[in-house]
C-alpha cells in the first residue's frame, strides 16, 4: 500500500495503462504544463505523440478522440473544467453515444473523457464550478463514473480505459489533493458495483464524489445518536441497484446527496429506483440533497449556501431520525 | 491520366447513384418511405471521383446526403434501400433510415445527420493513422452549410496543426437546407478558409469527375506522405430539394433548370464520352438500363425484407462484454 493523492492515483492509472497498451493516449488543453496536473510527468515517459497538448477546442478534442476510438485506439480526453464539456456536447450526445448502436455493435468506442467538476476551493463562479454529470445520465449509450477517493479513482479509471464503450469520468476538484491508501499491485474496479463506505443500520446515506467525504464525516460525528450506512454508487451508469436497495430495505430510511442541482438531478433517479423496489420497507419519506437550483455564485459565503455541505446533511439526517 | 475503362466504370457508378436517388425520391413521394431522406443528385461526380482514389484501408466519414458515397464505395444498393425502408436487411438493420448509414467492412464510418458533426471524427481517425503509422487516409465529406459550424473550424485547425492525413471535401451544392450560399456566408470561395488554418485549399468544378479524381488523388497522396490535410471545395448544384419530399419552392423560378443545363454531372460526362468515342448511345442506354434494374431489384429486396425484430430496439446501446 502507498498513500497517494487522488491526482497521483489517476496519474498512476494512466501510466499503467499507457505502459501496457500502446493504443492508450491522452490529450487535452495544457495537460503537460497547467491545470490540475493529472497528466503531469507522462510526457517525459511517453512523448508528445501520446501525450498531446491541444488548442482550446473542446469539440475537436472530444470529436477527435471519438474518431480515434472508432479506429480502435483507446484515447483519454481531458476536459479541464466540466463546464467546458458543453462545447463538445454534440460530439458526446449525437455522435459518441450513438456509434455502437447505429453500427449494431460492429464498432467499439473505447473512449474515456475525464472532466473536473464541482465547486472549487472557492471562487470559480458559475462557469467553473458546475456539477453536470446528471445531464449525461439521461443519455443512453454513455457510462457515467464518479469516484470519491484515490483507491476508487485509480481502479475505475483503469476499467474505463479498457471499456469498449464511451465513458464519462467525473473527477472532483475538492478531491484532487485528498490522500488515501492505494495498493501497489495492479487492480481494477468493475463498473456497476457500489461501495459500502461505512456500515450502519438506522439510515442509508447515499453519497457521490466529494459528498462521500461529507457523508463519512457526518456519520462519524453523530455515531452516538444514529448508525449511518454510507453507500457510494461509484458508477451512476450502470447503477448498482442491488446494494442500494438492500441497504434501504435494512434501514427503512434513505437520504441521497449529490452535488447536482436538485431539480432533474440524479438524486431523484436513485430515489425512484429505490421506491420501485423498496417502497413497502420505507419508514419515512426518502429525502434528497443537492445544490440549490441556482448558478454557483462567486462569494464564498454564497457558494457555501448553495452546495449541500456537511451541516445540511447532518440536519437532514437528524430530522429523518426523529420522525 | 485515367484510362477508358476507368471512365466507363466511373460513368456507371454515377448513373447508379442517379438512379438510386431518383428512385428514392420518387417512391418517397409515393408514400412508400418516411423519415428524413436527403438525396444527392448533382453531386455524383464528387462521390465517384473522390471514392475511386481510395485504397481499401482508407476511411470515409460521410454526411446525411451520403448515399452516393456508400454506393461508390461498394455498399450494395439493396442494403441502402432496405435501410431507407427500415428493414432488418439494411446497412444499420433499420436503426438509421436515410441519414446515418454505416458500412464498417468498407471503411465507411457512421454518417452524421448533424451538419458538420463528423468533421472532427475524421480528424481523430487521421490522428489514429498518424500515431499507428498505418498509412491510411481519411476523407471527410460535408456541405457548404457545414463550413459555418464551429466543428469545421476546430477540426480543420487541429488537422492542419498536427499535419494529419485527412482530406476535407466540401460539396458546395449552393444550398444549406433552404438557404442560398450567398445568404449564409460572405466569402465566394469556400477554399479561401483553408489559408486561415495554414492549409492548402482548392476550389474545383465538382461536376467534372476526372477533375475531382485528380484533385483528390493529389491531396490523398500528400496526406499519405505526411504532408498534411487539404480542403477541396467541389462546386456543384443540388439538383433536388433538401430532402426527398422537398420541391424547392424557395428557389427562384427557373434557377434549377438553368443550373441543370450546365451542372448535371451525369449528362456532362456522357456527352464527353460520346464525343471522344469512348461510349456509344447504345452502351449508354445499356448502362442506364442495368442501373435501373439494379435499383428496381433493390426496391423489391427492401419491400420483401423482414422488419427488424422488436427485441433489437434496445440491442447494442452498449457493448456488453469486454
Amino acid at each position: 500500500m502507498s498513500e497517494l493523492t487522488y491526482i497521483e492515483a489517476l496519474r498512476a492509472a494512466l501510466r499503467e495503462e499507457m505502459r501496457k497498451d500502446r493504443d492508450v493516449f491522452v490529450m487535452g488543453e495544457d495537460i503537460t504544463r497547467y491545470g490540475f496536473g493529472v497528466c503531469r510527468g507522462l510526457l517525459e515517459e511517453f512523448g508528445p505523440e501520446m501525450v498531446r497538448n491541444t488548442p482550446i477546442s473542446e469539440a475537436a478534442i472530444i470529436g477527435a478522440t471519438i474518431g480515434a476510438a472508432l479506429r480502435g485506439m483507446k484515447p483519454v480526453a481531458e476536459i479541464m473544467f466540466v463546464d467546458f464539456i458543453l462545447m463538445g456536447m454534440d460530439q458526446i450526445v449525437n455522435q459518441a453515444a450513438k456509434m455502437i448502436y447505429l453500427s449494431n455493435g460492429e464498432l467499439d468506442l473505447p473512449l474515456t473523457i475525464r472532466a473536473a467538476e464541482g465547486t472549487e476551493w472557492h471562487g470559480g463562479g458559475c462557469q467553473h464550478s458546475q456539477t453536470l454529470h446528471s445531464l449525461f445520465v439521461n443519455i443512453p449509450g454513455l457510462k457515467i463514473i464518479i469516484p470519491s477517493d484515490p483507491y476508487d479513482a485509480k481502479g475505475l479509471l483503469k476499467t474505463a480505459i479498457q471499456d469498449r464503450n464511451p465513458v464519462l469520468f467525473f473527477e472532483h476538484k475538492q478531491l484532487y489533493t485528498q490522500k488515501g491508501e492505494v495498493p501497489d499491485e495492479e487492480y481494477t474496479i468493475p463498473f456497476g458495483e457500489a461501495a459500502i463506505k461505512r456500515e450502519g443500520k438506522d439510515i442509508t446515506l447515499i453519497a457521490t464524489s466529494w459528498m462521500v467525504r461529507h457523508a463519512l464525516d457526518v456519520a462519524e460525528e453523530i455515531k452516538d445518536k444514529v448508525s449511518v450506512e454510507v453507500i457510494d454508487p461509484r458508477t451512476l451508469v450502470p447503477l448498482d441497484k442491488n446494494t442500494i436497495v438492500n441497504s434501504v430495505k435494512k434501514t427503512g430510511k434513505v437520504l441521497v446527496v449529490d452535488e447536482s442541482p436538485v431539480t432533474g438531478g440524479v438524486q431523484g433517479e436513485i430515489i425512484s429506483t429505490i421506491m420501485e423496489e423498496a417502497f413497502w420497507d420505507m419508514e419515512v419519506p426518502p429525502k434528497r440533497l443537492g445544490s440549490q437550483n441556482t448558478p454557483v455564485p462567486f462569494s464564498t459565503l454564497l457558494e457555501e449556501e448553495v452546495i449541500p455541505a456537511k451541516e445540511k446533511i447532518k440536519k437532514q439526517i437528524l430530522e429523518m431520525i426523529q420522525v | 491520366m485515367v484510362t477508358k475503362e476507368w471512365k466507363i466504370e466511373a460513368f456507371k457508378d454515377m448513373v447508379r447513384i442517379r438512379e438510386l436517388q431518383d428512385t428514392v425520391q420518387q417512391i418517397y413521394r409515393e408514400g412508400k418511405l418516411n423519415g428524413h431522406i436527403q438525396t444527392c443528385q448533382g453531386q455524383e461526380a464528387v462521390a465517384v471521383g473522390a471514392i475511386r482514389v481510395l485504397s481499401k484501408k482508407d476511411i470515409v466519414f460521410s454526411n446525411h446526403r451520403g448515399h452516393g458515397h456508400y454506393l461508390a464505395r461498394g455498399t450494395p444498393a439493396k442494403k441502402i434501400m432496405a435501410e431507407l425502408y427500415g428493414k432488418v436487411t439494411g446497412t444499420n438493420r433499420g436503426k438509421s433510415g436515410g441519414m446515418y448509414l454505416v458500412d464498417v467492412e468498407r471503411g465507411m464510418m457512421v454518417a452524421s445527420g448533424i451538419v458538420g458533426g463528423s468533421i472532427c471524427l475524421a480528424v481523430g481517425s487521421a490522428l489514429a493513422s498518424q500515431i499507428r503509422k498505418d498509412g491510411a487516409v481519411t476523407l471527410s465529406f460535408f456541405g457548404d452549410g457545414a463550413t459555418n459550424i464551429g466543428l469545421f473550424h476546430e477540426g480543420l485547425n487541429m488537422a492542419a496543426l498536427w499535419n494529419l492525413p485527412v482530406v476535407f471535401i466540401c460539396e458546395n451544392n449552393q444550398y444549406a437546407e433552404a438557404t442560398k450560399k450567398e445568404e449564409h456566408q460572405k466569402i465566394k470561395k469556400i477554399s479561401d478558409r483553408a489559408i486561415s488554418y495554414g492549409m492548402t485549399g482548392v476550389s474545383i468544378d465538382g461536376t467534372d469527375v476526372i477533375k475531382v479524381y485528380e484533385t483528390v488523388k493529389e491531396a490523398v497522396e500528400k496526406a499519405r506522405s505526411g504532408e498534411g490535410p487539404t480542403l477541396i471545395e467541389c462546386v456543384v448544384y443540388r439538383l433536388a430539394g433538401h430532402s426527398a419530399g422537398d420541391l424547392g419552392a424557395y428557389r427562384p423560378k427557373g434557377e434549377e433548370e438553368k443550373w441543370r443545363e450546365t451542372h448535371d454531372p451525369v449528362k456532362i460526362f456522357q456527352t464527353q464520352l460520346f464525343s471522344k468515342g469512348i461510349l456509344s448511345q447504345a452502351e449508354a442506354e445499356r448502362i442506364v438500363r442495368e442501373a435501373r434494374e439494379e435499383i428496381e431489384e433493390a426496391v423489391q429486396f427492401a419491400e420483401e425484407s423482414e422488419e427488424p425484430p422488436v427485441e433489437t430496439a434496445c440491442q447494442y446501446v452498449y457493448q456488453e462484454e469486454n
